[in-house]
């Protein structure tokens, strides 16, 4: 049986092949084709020679929804919504974010008051209806939508959570009125109340919804096409995985998609190497994500936002930074040099691909500078053209003329640099952690070409590059368990209740898990369920998460627990009676984690060097070449040290291993790169 | 602090640049935890919900060394509270002592901020970096629920007033003080779970605090908070410099009822820039008012600060640092310097005013920095009584927030709190508030043609209504600019004012004393329908492009009249700007502005009230007419500088008629001599029984 990971980056689609029978992996790299972004994928499944028929499970990590939110590139969205709540998105919640500045501006709504439509309706918090629905204005508003050209709607009522049947409605009925649509609704989005934070969420699902439904449609009735008889799965922001059926009605759930799959990669990596504490950086062309893992425990919220906008969907904290290999250097007012966020992308891509690219990228600065190969090859078919990127990099440096060429190049790729140390102190410095206390794992096409002088700016000490480290975020989405998360919101106070009746909403929503899970094909052995609350103390208003394990079989058993979260969380407890107010119920359908096979550890260093001219070239470290020792890495022998300056390749990525630099190979080919005592 | 600390030498090994980071970002992370804390075990929806609250970390000797997105309000006056505390507690702090204070008149805001401090030691009983918490409970006794009314006439109706006081004394709870302020306030439980919030966060953070001294030493940790508070401090002044030396001055208002009369009350600033510093001066502020519009000059320097910071250096990190370049000074017993048994509830509204008398002041300088005025007001608007359905007492608050100025390069924001304001969030999740109290939202959109008319439009104010379900309530609104509005600079126009009404039977109820109600008694099914302030435009409305004017009566941001009237722009049948007939109409608008000469008079006290001062504009008949204004109508007049002022309509059939007399200071702040035209005109005003004080 085959399984294959693809990752979809705005530079390169990634591949990972593992063939269960021969315990063996194959990696595989082709340009993304963001006019038609399925052929990037059919182009690494055909790299990658893979027999379709033969394919069990086909894993995807997608990042086009995160993009055309952040480069605001959605569908037209038009919202129906309760009468006298118009602006809910507009007025959000009036809270200013940018403090002391008397400028600062509101994020404009995902949907402008001139396209969100009122409608005479109204549930209560319990369910219950205050105002009726009525067809014929529920018609009238939906004539009012052009219905020209297909596009999005959203529909968000008020309390839809307790009561969907008004919101399931207005589907229905726009289902019919609006074929071809992307139709919404908030009560299956994000069934939680707080109407700002819902209805925003609902956005933004439409927002991306014809596109992600089209792209994966597309996708699957072409590998259809070709053979593939299996199901697809897409890697959502939780860190795990669901079926492509249901991240094209939920596509909202799947925004870190792409980042998500490289750090369920470290945690598994991690895991095996027994380093609990890592700094995750994946820079690849077009950006960069760092995450800070903690106790190989990814931190996950529902509290975070992409771009400006709300998005209450469980996600990993990952920080991105619009800095890639294919960011472009300009200057700016004042000839200050910069670097991103606008890429090269895949087309035209850096100017050393010869696509017709002119603008200097940090990829070109690295080529200038011998760090990649030039003539080599990245992703597949690109000979990178050292002549073009001196030509890119040339023409910048006439408006600088104190800088020499190389000068200008290692300046690019400082900036780059500290673009990326930024986004790192961000999430360490800045939440109060030291980064001194962590490994850097980088991955990502370009993360190891820079990772050493990320560290040093860091004072971290020792850098981890995984094995295919190019292909390390499809690597991760083959690995992860399929996940789904349900949540109901329902009050309810223990004491006032019989714990049965709690026993008997998990075991209804169990069952529902389980159906969903089986139905994507996941043996009922495989899955096991693992349950929350969401409980406060009666007047608090935000609750907190309390797992509900099978040894809690009372209603005092299940308050002490609370209790005691909320002490270690809070630093203290009360007596006070405690009030449920969601159920939580994840449902998970683990899936078998392919070993590594292990590394071969036989002959010495000099039989991974390059051979005749190619084990030795010029490299450009801090302001001077230094004449470079370089290796394949697929050749090093287990327990080698490489010292630099070195250079270490792969399909895929390039190992940079500066002055005073050491890299040794793991047990497993991984390496390990430390700072050589000064 | 004393400088030498920040020289490296010394017995600390010099400070590299990463631990420097890594110990002033880690405390500002510290400050970030105490934040999360709170929002999430505290009772009170002000401050779960809607953020009224803020943390802060303090060195040994006061200065506030690290904050984070903490209220400004509450937290730029923090200092004063530490300070007050560190006073009555002299050699007299051990480790496991806790201090609360909520006094006005000795280091509090107003009753309802709650501020708790909480002194941290290290093994050796070495005092260390410490953290405090200052949060609106949402009751804290008094005549009404919520507490602050706007007809208090003393402290003692506002709620209990807790000095500096030990709640903790080494490790043990006062039980006997705990119970006395808990039986001094509505919803006690939910009062003590707040602060066992408070108290929570400041656990968190004596635990981090020492943590970070383990790890770096507290010879580092302290090198790295002076240096960082002296880089703070260089940054602003570096922007101070810039600005020319000299002399800005500005004048604003806050509402006073006296018995029922409007009474204005005045609040002077005067700014001076001498090289990298400022100071600003109070000096002819009104005297304390038996209102709620007084405060501390912690509050108002607080409004001050916000000001300055946020136009000459916006962004950044604030800590104690900042706050070296301004000195302050105000008169004794004034409206910014509260003594007893003034009332002190309207602390909000004082800073508020603060901000836009210094924004006034800065606009002479640098208006392509600052924004026509801010809403202007927190607009507290509580509902108290029982919850049958949960079985307990609730209180709602909630201040839906207003408009923003327009500034150069964009429209004021709308529903968007002011940058007094910082992270908090004026308005509740109507979800929310329907799952714990009696109460329906039954609206809750922009106000249209709120926004003050300008080249760039004033931000709009929002229209919220909430209906009552229970058989009865009580309406309490502690408001400012419910009479006289936002003001728009460099000829744009104000805005509309706050407004509240409460919906009865189909019939409209209006308050005879707009924005100020205690303890109104709603009856089931009354919808109390709150309308917030726009803010001040930014530019002359007749140069605003007729396109965008367009696209607002298109959203429905303004309206069709609106657009005629105050930016004189005619859409045709179409929908389209009718260039000609625009033209047209902004020459006739235009040409219709009343322009009179100033006369210098410094003879005459132009201002008048009873206990409030308000400026009197002396009009002879003909000019009321061409105004049509009446006596004590409200009056705005343009001079060269961007804010104009405000003044009271006079009539005197004796007056010339050719020119207004102008006495000195307010030639200053229009920046007008004799003989230099200015323009005048009136602004409406809401009905008000009483009529004006005299």
């Amino acid at each position: 049986m085959l399984w294959v990971g693809v990752d979809v980056g705005g530079t390169f689609t990634d591949g990972v092949l593992y063939d269960e029978s021969a315990a063996a992996f194959r990696y595989a790299k082709a340009p993304s084709t963001p006019s038609d972004p399925v052929q990037g994928v059919l182009d690494v499944l055909f790299l990658l020679e893979v027999d379709l028929a033969a394919v069990e499970r086909l894993v995807h990590g997608v990042t086009l929804g995160t993009n055309a939110i952040l480069e605001r590139k959605g569908a037209e969205v038009w919202m129906l919504t309760t009468q006298g709540f118009r602006d809910v998105l507009e007025i959000a919640r009036t809270n200013r974010p940018v403090l002391y500045d008397i400028k600062s501006l509101k994020t404009p709504p995902l949907v402008p008051r001139t396209r969100t439509l009122e409608i005479e309706e109204r549930m209560m918090f319990d369910g219950s209806v205050r105002v009726p629905m009525r067809e014929a204005q529920l018609r009238e508003a939906l004539a009012a939508i052009p219905a020209g050209q297909p596009g999005a709607l959203a529909v968000c009522f008020l309390h839809s959570y307790a009561n969907p049947a008004h919101e399931q409605a207005a589907v229905r009925l726009a289902a019919e009125t609006l074929p071809g649509w992307f139709v919404c609704a908030s009560c299956e989005v994000l069934p939680q109340y707080r109407e700002y934070e819902r209805f925003n969420t609902t956005a933004l699902n439409a927002y991306i919804g014809p596109l992600m439904d089209g792209y994966l449609g597309g996708l699957q009735a072409r590998l259809a096409e070709g053979g593939y008889g299996g199901k697809i799965f897409i890697m959502t922001s939780n860190g795990g995985v669901s079926s492509a059926e249901r991240a094209r009605k939920l596509p909202v759930h799947t925004v870190l998609s792409g980042p998500a799959g490289g750090v369920a990669a470290a945690l598994h990596l991690g895991a095996l190497l027994d380093i609990e504490n890592q700094i995750t950086c994946d820079m690849g062309g077009t950006s960069t994500d760092v995450c800070l893992v903690e106790g190989l425990h990814a931190p996950v919220s529902n509290e975070q936002y992409i771009g400006e906008y709300a998005n209450r969907t469980p996600q990993i904290e990952i920080n991105t930074v619009g800095a890639g290999g294919g960011s472009i250097a300009w200057l700016d007012a004042g000839d200050i040099l910069m670097v991103g966020p606008r890429s090269a992308g895949a087309q035209p891509g850096p100017a050393c691909y010869g696509q017709g690219g002119t603008e200097p990228t940090v990829t070109d600065a690295n080529l200038l500078l011998g760090r990649l190969r030039p003539g080599g090859r990245l992703g597949g078919a690109l000979a990178l053209d050292e002549a073009l990127a001196l030509k890119a990099i040339a023409k910048l440096g006439k408006r600088i003329p104190s800088l020499e060429t190389e000068q200008l190049a290692e300046g690019i790729i400082r900036i780059a640099v500290a673009r990326m140390v930024s986004a790192i102190k961000q999430i360490s410095i800045g939440k109060g952690f030291d980064p001194r206390d962590f490994i850097l794992n980088a991955y990502g096409g370009a993360g190891p070409m820079h990772a050493a002088w990320i560290a040093e700016e860091l004072e971290m000490l020792r850098v981890l590059v995984p094995l295919a480290p190019g292909n390390f975020a499809a690597f991760g989405s083959l690995i992860s368990d399929i996940r789904q998360d349900a949540v109901r919101t329902r009050a309810m106070q223990p004491r006032t209740v019989n714990f049965a009746e709690i026993e008997n909403l998990f075991r209804e929503m169990e069952d529902q898990g389980r159906a969903r899970l089986r139905e994507e094909g996941v043996p009922p052995r495989a899955i096991h369920t693992l349950r929350s609350l969401g409980m406060r103390y009666l007047g608090q208003s935000w609750e907190l998460d309390v797992d509900l394990p099978a040894s809690i079989q009372s209603v005092e058993a299940l308050e002490a627990a609370f209790s005691e979260v909320h002490e270690r969380r809070f630093g203290h407890r009360s007596a006070e009676a405690t009030e449920i107010v969601s159920f939580k119920l994840a449902s998970v359908g683990r899936v078998p984690k392919p070993a590594r096979p292990p590394w071969p550890g036989k002959g010495k260093l000099d039989t991974a060097r390059l051979t005749g001219k190619d084990g030795t070239r010029q490299v450009y470290f801090s302001g001077k070449f230094h004449s470079t020792a370089v290796y394949e890495r697929e050749l090093l022998p287990r327990g080698a040290g490489v010292t630099g300056p070195a250079i270490v390749e792969e399909n895929g990525a390039t190992t940079v291993v500066p002055p005073g630099w050491r890299a040794a190979v793991l047990e497993q080919g991984d390496l390990m790169l430390e700072r050589a005592a000064p | 602090m004393s400088k030498d600390k920040s020289q490296p030498g010394g017995q600390a090994p010099p400070l590299d640049p990463i631990t420097l980071e890594v110990v002033c970002e880690g405390l500002i992370a510290i400050v970030k935890e105490m934040r999360v804390t709170i929002i999430r075990a505290s009772y009170s929806s002000v401050i779960y919900e809607y953020d009224d609250f803020s943390c802060a970390l303090f060195d040994t000797e006061g200065q506030m060394v690290a904050q984070s997105w903490d209220h400004p309000g509450h937290v730029l006056p923090l200092p004063w509270g530490v300070r007050c505390a560190m006073d009555d507690f002299e050699n007299d702090l051990h480790p496991g002592d806790v201090i609360l204070l909520n006094d006005p008149y000795r280091g509090g805001t107003h009753l309802n901020d709650v501020t708790l401090l909480y002194p941290v030691f290290d093994e050796q009983e070495q005092p260390m970096i410490f953290p405090a918490v200052r949060a609106h409970w949402v009751d804290v006794g008094g005549m009404v629920p919520g507490s602050y009314s706007g007809m208090s006439t003393n402290i003692y109706q506002e709620g209990v007033r807790i000095p500096p006081i030990k709640i903790i004394e080494r490790g043990r709870l006062n039980k006997a003080a705990m119970a006395l302020l808990m039986h001094n306030m509505r919803v006690p439980q939910e009062r003590e779970g707040d602060f066992y919030a408070s108290l929570g966060a400041c656990r968190v953070a004596e635990n981090r605090i020492g943590k970070l001294y383990q790890k770096y030493g507290r010879e580092q940790v302290h090198q790295a908070v002076a240096l960082n508070l002296d880089r703070t401090e260089r940054r602003l002044r570096e922007q101070i410099a810039k600005l020319p030396d000299g002399e800005y001055c500005h004048e604003d208002y806050l509402e006073f009822y006296n018995d029922g009369r409007l009474d204005p009350v005045l609040m002077r600033l005067k700014l001076t820039v001498r090289g990298d510093s400022i100071i600003a001066d109070f000096a002819g502020s009104n005297p304390q008012v038996p209102g709620v519009v007084n405060s501390s000059l912690a509050v108002a320097g607080a409004g001050v600060f916000v000001a300055v910071k946020s136009t000459l250096d916006p962004g950044g990190a604030v800590n104690h640092g900042a706050f070296r370049p301004i000195e302050l000074h105000a008169p004794e017993a004034s409206i910014v310097d509260v003594r007893g048994d003034a009332p002190a509830g309207a602390h909000g509204e004082v800073r508020k005013r603060a901000v836009s008398v210094t924004l006034g002041a800065l606009a002479q300088i640098i208006p392509e920095l600052v924004s026509g005025d801010l809403c202007g007001t927190s607009f507290p608007n509580s509902i108290g009584g029982y919850n049958k359905r949960r079985g307990r007492q609730y209180v709602y608050y909630e201040g839906p927030a207003g408009g923003n100025g327009g500034f150069l390069e964009a429209d004021g924001p709308s529903a968007y709190v002011n940058v007094d304001f910082g992270n908090l969030k004026s308005i509740q999740s109507a979800e929310s508030i329907e799952n714990e109290m009696p109460l329906l939202v039954e609206r809750s959109e922009l106000r249209a043609d709120s926004g003050g008319e300008g080249m760039r439009r004033g931000g709009l104010g929002m229209r919220r209504e909430v209906r009552l379900l229970d058989e009865e309530g009580s309406y309490s609104v502690l408001s400012d600019r419910a009479v006289i509005p936002p003001y728009g600079i460099l000829g744009a126009s104000s805005a509309q004012p706050y407004v509240v009404t409460i919906s009865r039977e189909g019939r409209e109820l209006e308050f005879a004393t707009p924005g100020k109600v205690t303890g109104y008694p709603l009856r089931e099914n009354d919808v109390v329908i709150m309308r917030s302030a726009g803010g001040g435009g930014y530019g002359d409305p007749l140069r605003r492009e007729p396109e965008l004017v367009r696209a607002d009566v298109v959203g429905g941001y303004i309206s069709l009249e609106r657009a005629r009237e105050g930016y004189g722009v005619v859409l045709r049948k179409d929908g389209g700007v009718d260039e000609e007939a625009t033209s047209a109409l902004r020459r006739k608008l235009e040409g219709e502005r009343f322009r009179v000469p100033v006369r210098a008079d410094d003879e005459h006290d132009p201002y008048t009230g009873a206990k409030g001062r308000r400026r009197m504009l002396e009009l002879a008949p003909a000019q009321a007419e061409r105004l049509d204004a009446t006596e004590d109508s409200l009056l705005e007049i343009l001079g060269a500088h961007p804010a104009p002022l405000r003044a009271w309509a006079r009539i005197n059939p004796a007056a010339s008629g050719e020119a207004i007399r102008l006495d000195a200071f307010g030639r200053k702040v229009l920046g007008v001599n004799e003989g230099d035209m200015v323009i005048l005109r009136r602004l409406s005003m809401p009905s008000i029984p009483g009529g004006m004080a005299r």
